[in-house]
């Protein structure tokens, strides 16, 4: 069995190779994804964590828990928590970062043994202990507590943080002595500073919160818990407060379940987790991600999988008359079955062996794609085998050996008799009698018009985390596939038409052609197929990946407004002011610095002010405490223009318009569409600002309407955002004006802190930018970072893995096309190659033959793939912006607008152009060498 | 219309001069033919007979202008068909000769009516073909099976279909190689009767192969062919 098995591989090596090809890519395609998948989720959970220490300031990755034993009940609570804390880092399996416990006592009353007149009456402090204090303290005078923390006098060594020194006004060497609180021997307690210590800035250690230090002395743990821990005699009270921090750099996506499971287990042990909503913001994210990206890979694993099936279909085709011949002689349908399940078994394997290390590649391909059909991403993605891509690699195999022993079952039973009664039959397929065709499109049209239907309530979804239902995006692909079916179902009638028209004038070599594609066209239907699936399924994913992209770019691009913006603090006098009865003043910082840096080109003053309120004469709209707030833009116009651009498409009139007419009238106010709405007010009314700023100064100015803009540079009309519960969001309107800058430096009494809008000169890194704000000692109030935010959204997980399996998609579909037609021409010219004898013993030419193959190609070929072009782009321009509903983010201000790249779809026809070409030359070689005598030779046997 | 042959005058329609054919297998020469000398006149009946691999089809093809002699002439009509281009002589197998082939060789997309017609299309026969179609395919028989396609009939069918295509451009030779090989003994003598009543009916001149010593009687000629040589006949 092995011996024929060979054998045959041998003589029909081609299509073992096509075979192996499509096994190793739907094996790699198949395990890239779970590689890609877990590589840039752990990448993703580790951002998201990253994103929060950012955004509080505070190191996410932490538990922090207190609790406190009564007076007189014994410490036996502090034991179990201990026991608890200590176990968690093993129960989690997340090794600590910081694993700190903080414990003191109640304060009791003290008195300093310095004869000092200065300290308060009342001094409380309370003996404490955080422990390895040493390692994370910057010791700002003095000493530490000494190893066994007692000094020669028996006073206990402690050391104070310096808010406690201040507060308390004590100093260094002290010694004080509690009233009544005592040790072990009914002693009291005497403490003596040898210290003074301060948080160092950095160190997440201090996560456990500097402010209650202001009343703590700092002993040593040991002698601490000699003193205060299991004694019998507790007239205080402890508190224990316990901080655990764990290394977010270290976990895994994996592990995110885990601990939200262990949390959502046992919440009273893990209460005062900071991360859960990371997590849970994580877990959801991912998800989306995990749907939409597997959404996205599917049609292509349908297509390997078809090519698969047609390529094996086409082998036993060739096949057929062997294993019939075998089947009369007497071989059973089993033993011919398991030929061909050896076939595919032998197949598989190799295209585990080849594939999973092509699916590690693919899954870095993936990872580095920066953009459709780029790859400039430089980050290292490092696959690695998990259950999952087992998981994966196992059902991908299966299916491969599946697909491949799937027409066998069907040809192991026929004996010589059947194939002859087989190519008699001519009827109608099953999906022409049972309309398959109409019903996806029914389907499919349905689909969207639900969509059509429900977009907000869609988008909204979204926004609330959850994924795009799988069923919408099956529409696109029910609708390719019913679009495909019709034009099987309507190509036959053109050609018959073409046919009618002409059937006078045909030659013998078109009159031959045409009766081929009439009564053998059917047999092409599933290459036909599967061209119009490939190429319109090419032109869709490339333009949702254009559209995606393009539109997150033009959104950040809008949002952030500017190259750069940069916004500082400014120092002000509110409170000499107060003092003195003076309005508070802000006082600018040298601006000097902006003309100096190398990175920029150019910068302008803005004045960027809000809330503000606005009112017509006629009625107060815009209420103080109410959500919708007026932002107030003050701009030089000119200045302004030359850093910003929106695009005029979105305008009523051209950008620089608006911007030209607010610069002629210099208290003149350029209103947003809203706003206007709101107020009720039409351009050349006047309406009031009052602006109060934040050192409580009011002022209060009347401006001249001129204009009424939709959108303007990093203007979002309206917010979304999540309500308290987290379940709904809301939109909030944003009004804004937008008023000439010298005209409110006129109105302000003081200069009012502006924000500069930069725009760089051109090969600028964001680490330049930051180096010069260090370097000049910035305080930033406001930063943004317009190619930082860009390159951010290129690697956003749910955009950059969009991008790459619509990428790898395309590149594989583009392989399959070409490899597909070819291989499946070929053999249809071979399985005819009899055919073409008799034709030539008749007397046709070369030439004619040569001719009646490509008409046949145009009917087949030519034609198909005009079809599958119309249908992607009718596709594309249907389904497109359902799924850029998957992509919806909160922020999304621009329309969604449909976007391709020429050049991309260039590559698609140039590769079926290849494809053709390719096929034109293997033509002519087959028709030049084919030889009559022996053509006609193969009849015979 | 084509002018009917002029019955008249007799004259060698083939002739076939020192004729070898060597094939080269796997490096060694190997020699299909050697030194065939023959004529055959017009309207006669000629069975080229012999086992297998005695060179019967490879004759044939020489003779059929498919295959090129190593060295001889062939001549149809007293032209030297291999000084002949490739295109004279194509269009001299579409007009002039008719090919039966042992194996099926109807194109199966076409029915029989369609078969038959399109080897009239290659002859180039404009004008009223149907009726000459109907009339070649009732000659064999099919008159009532026109519109059925090739895989809807019987191998004797299919093989009477083509023997109705070879006829229909009204050649002045068929050829036909093994065409019996298909069909019981009965069918077999049904076919030969058939191409026996064509050469008288139409003079045309015919030349099959066979292996079936049966159908010897009918021939006018008999030529036999051992190892690839002539073995007697005339």
């Amino acid at each position: 069995m092995l011996g024929i098995m060979l054998r045959k591989l041998i003589s029909k090596k081609w299509m073992f190779i096509c075979l192996l090809l499509g096994c190793v890519l739907l094996i790699a395609t198949a395990v890239s994804f779970p590689f890609y998948r877990n590589a840039a989720f752990n990448k993703m959970l580790q951002d998201e964590f990253t994103a929060e220490l950012v955004e509080t300031g505070h190191w996410p990755a932490r538990f922090r828990v207190a609790v406190s034993s009564e007076k007189n009940s014994g410490d036996a609570v502090l034991h179990k928590m201990e026991e608890l804390m200590n176990s968690r880092a093993s129960v989690l399996g997340v090794e600590p970062k910081e694993n700190v416990f903080f414990y003191r006592l109640n304060a009791f009353q003290m008195t300093s043994l310095m004869d000092r007149e200065d300290l308060k009456a009342g001094l409380k402090l309370s003996p404490a202990f955080m422990s390895d204090l040493p390692e994370h303290v910057e010791l700002l005078g003095g000493e530490m507590y000494s190893e066994t923390g007692l000094s020669g006098d028996g006073a206990v060594e402690v050391v104070i943080h310096q808010d406690c020194m201040t507060a308390n006004r004590l100093l260094l060497g002290e010694t004080l002595q509690f009233n009544t609180l005592q040790d072990k021997n009914g002693r009291n307690i005497k403490i003596r500073i040898v210290g003074v210590i301060d948080d160092v800035v950095g160190d997440y250690y201090w996560e456990i919160g500097s402010g209650e230090l202001s009343k703590a002395v700092l002993m040593n743990e040991k002698l601490f818990r000699e003193y205060f821990i299991g004694r019998s005699d507790t007239s205080f009270s402890i508190t224990c407060c316990y901080s655990y921090l764990f290394d977010y750099e270290k976990l895994e996506s994996k592990d995110a379940d885990m601990l939200r499971a262990a949390v959502d287990e046992d919440p009273e042990a893990y209460k005062g987790g900071y991360f859960r909503g990371v997590l849970e913001r994580f877990i959801s994210k991912r998800e989306r991600v995990s749907v939409t990206l597997f959404i996205l890979q599917v049609p292509v694993l349908v297509l390997l999988a078809a090519f698969l099936f047609m390529i094996s279909g086409q082998m036993y085709e060739l096949e057929r008359n062997e294993i019939s011949v075998i089947k009369s002689r007497g071989s059973s349908g089993g033993q011919i079955f398991r030929l061909y399940i050896y076939q595919s078994i032998f197949l598989t394997v190799a295209g585990v062996l080849l594939g999973l290390p092509l699916g590690g590649y693919f899954s870095k391909i993936l990872g580095s794609a920066s953009n459709f059909l780029e790859f400039g991403l430089t980050r290292q993605l490092e696959p690695l085998l998990t259950e999952e891509v087992c998981f994966y690699l196992a059902a991908a195999a299966a299916a491969t050996v599946l697909i491949m022993a799937l027409p066998a079952i069907r040809h192991s039973r026929v004996s010589i008799v059947h194939l002859k009664q087989s190519r008699a039959a001519k009827k109608r397929t099953w999906w022409e009698k049972v309309f398959l065709d109409f019903i996806c499109l029914a389907v499919a049209l349905y689909g969207y018009y639900s969509y059509l239907r429900n977009e907000e309530q869609l988008l909204k979804d979204m926004l609330l985390g959850k994924s795009l239902d799988p069923l919408l995006y099956l529409c696109s692909s029910l609708f390719i596939v019913g679009m495909g079916l019709l034009y099987l179902r309507l190509q036959p009638l053109f050609v018959k038409l073409v046919y009618l028209i002409g059937k006078r004038f045909w030659r013998p070599a078109s009159y031959a052609s045409f009766m081929e594609s009439l009564k053998n066209g059917r047999k092409q239907h599933f290459i036909m197929l599967f061209l119009i699936l490939t190429i319109s399924l090419g032109i869709f994913h490339a333009t949702v990946a254009r559209t995606i992209l393009q539109n997150a770019h033009d959104n950040t691009e809008y949002l952030d407004g500017a190259d750069i913006i940069l916004k500082e603090t400014w120092r002000d006098n509110r409170y000499a002011a107060a003092e003195d009865n003076e309005k508070a003043r802000y006082f600018e910082p040298d601006a000097g610095k902006y003309s100096s840096a190398d990175f920029i080109e150019s910068y302008t003053k803005v004045i960027a002010a809000g809330p503000c309120y606005t009112t017509n004469t006629a009625r107060a709209v815009i209420d103080a405490g109410g959500k919708q707030s007026l932002n107030l833009l003050g701009i030089h116009t000119k200045e302004f223009g030359e850093k910003t651009w929106v695009d005029s498409e979105l305008l009523e009139k051209p950008y620089y318009a608006y911007l030209n007419e607010l610069a002629e009238v210099s208290d003149g106010v350029l209103l947003s569409r809203n706003c206007q709405t709101h107020l009720g007010i039409e351009p050349g009314s006047m309406v009031t600002i009052s602006y109060q700023n934040n050192l409580d100064v009011t002022y209060s100015f009347k401006r001249k309407v001129v204009d009424i803009v939709d959108y303007w540079p990093g203007y979002s009309p309206v917010t979304t955002r999540f309500t308290e519960s987290g379940e709904d969001i809301i939109s909030e309107q944003n009004y804004l004006a937008v008023v000439n800058i010298g005209s409110l430096q006129r109105v302000f009494e003081n200069m009012e802190p502006y924000e500069v809008w930069i725009s760089v000169k051109d090969g600028t890194e964001a680490d330049e930018v930051g180096h010069w704000i260090n370097d000049n000692n910035i305080k930033v109030a406001r930063y943004t970072n317009m190619s930082e935010d860009l390159q951010a959204d290129l690697e956003n997980p749910l955009l950059q893995g969009t991008n790459g399996v619509l990428t790898m998609g395309f590149l594989v579909m583009i392989l399959l096309c070409g490899v597909g037609y070819l291989i499946y021409w070929i053999m249809s010219i071979r399985s005819r190659e009899m055919m073409f004898g008799v034709l030539r013993a008749f007397g046709m030419h070369k030439r004619e033959l040569f001719h009646m193959l490509m008409l046949e190609q145009i009917f087949s070929g030519v034609l198909t793939v005009f079809a599958g072009i119309g249908i992607g782009r009718l596709v594309s321009g249907m389904y497109v912006p359902m799924l850029q509903t998957a992509y919806a983010v909160a922020d999304q201000v621009l329309p969604m607008r449909l976007s391709s790249d020429p050049s991309d779809l260039m590559r698609l026809y140039g590769a079926l152009a290849a494809m053709m070409a390719l096929c034109l030359i293997i033509l002519v070689i087959l028709v030049v060498k084919l030889n009559v005598t022996k053509a006609l030779k193969l009849g015979e046997e | 219309m084509n002018e009917k042959p002029d019955v008249a005058e007799v004259k060698n329609v083939i002739e076939a001069k020192n004729v070898n054919r060597i094939f080269s297998v796997a490096g060694k020469d190997f020699q299909a033919l050697k030194d065939i000398q023959l004529t055959i006149p017009q309207g006669t009946l000629a069975i080229l007979k012999g086992r297998s691999g005695s060179g019967k089809t490879t004759l044939l093809n020489i003779l059929g202008a498919l295959d090129k002699p190593t060295s001889g002439q062939v001549f149809i009509d007293g032209k030297d068909v291999c000084r002949m281009s490739a295109y004279k002589r194509e269009k001299l197998r579409r007009r002039q000769m008719g090919f039966v082939f042992q194996a099926v060789s109807l194109i199966p997309t076409m029915n029989a009516f369609q078969n038959v017609e399109f080897s009239m299309r290659m002859a180039g026969v404009r004008g009223k073909r149907s009726e000459r179609v109907e009339e070649c395919l009732k000659m064999v028989g099919l008159g009532s099976r026109m519109k059925h396609m090739p895989a809807e009939m019987s191998g004797g069918e299919q093989q009477r279909v083509a023997i109705a295509r070879a006829l229909a451009h009204r050649p002045r030779i068929i050829f036909a190689d093994e065409p019996t090989a298909e069909l019981d003994s009965a069918m077999g003598a049904e076919v030969v009767r058939l191409f026996k009543e064509m050469c008288e009916k139409e003079q045309v001149t015919i030349v099959m192969t066979t292996h079936d010593v049966g159908l010897m009687s009918a021939g006018d000629e008999i030529i036999e062919l051992e190892n690839g040589q002539m073995a007697g006949g005339i």
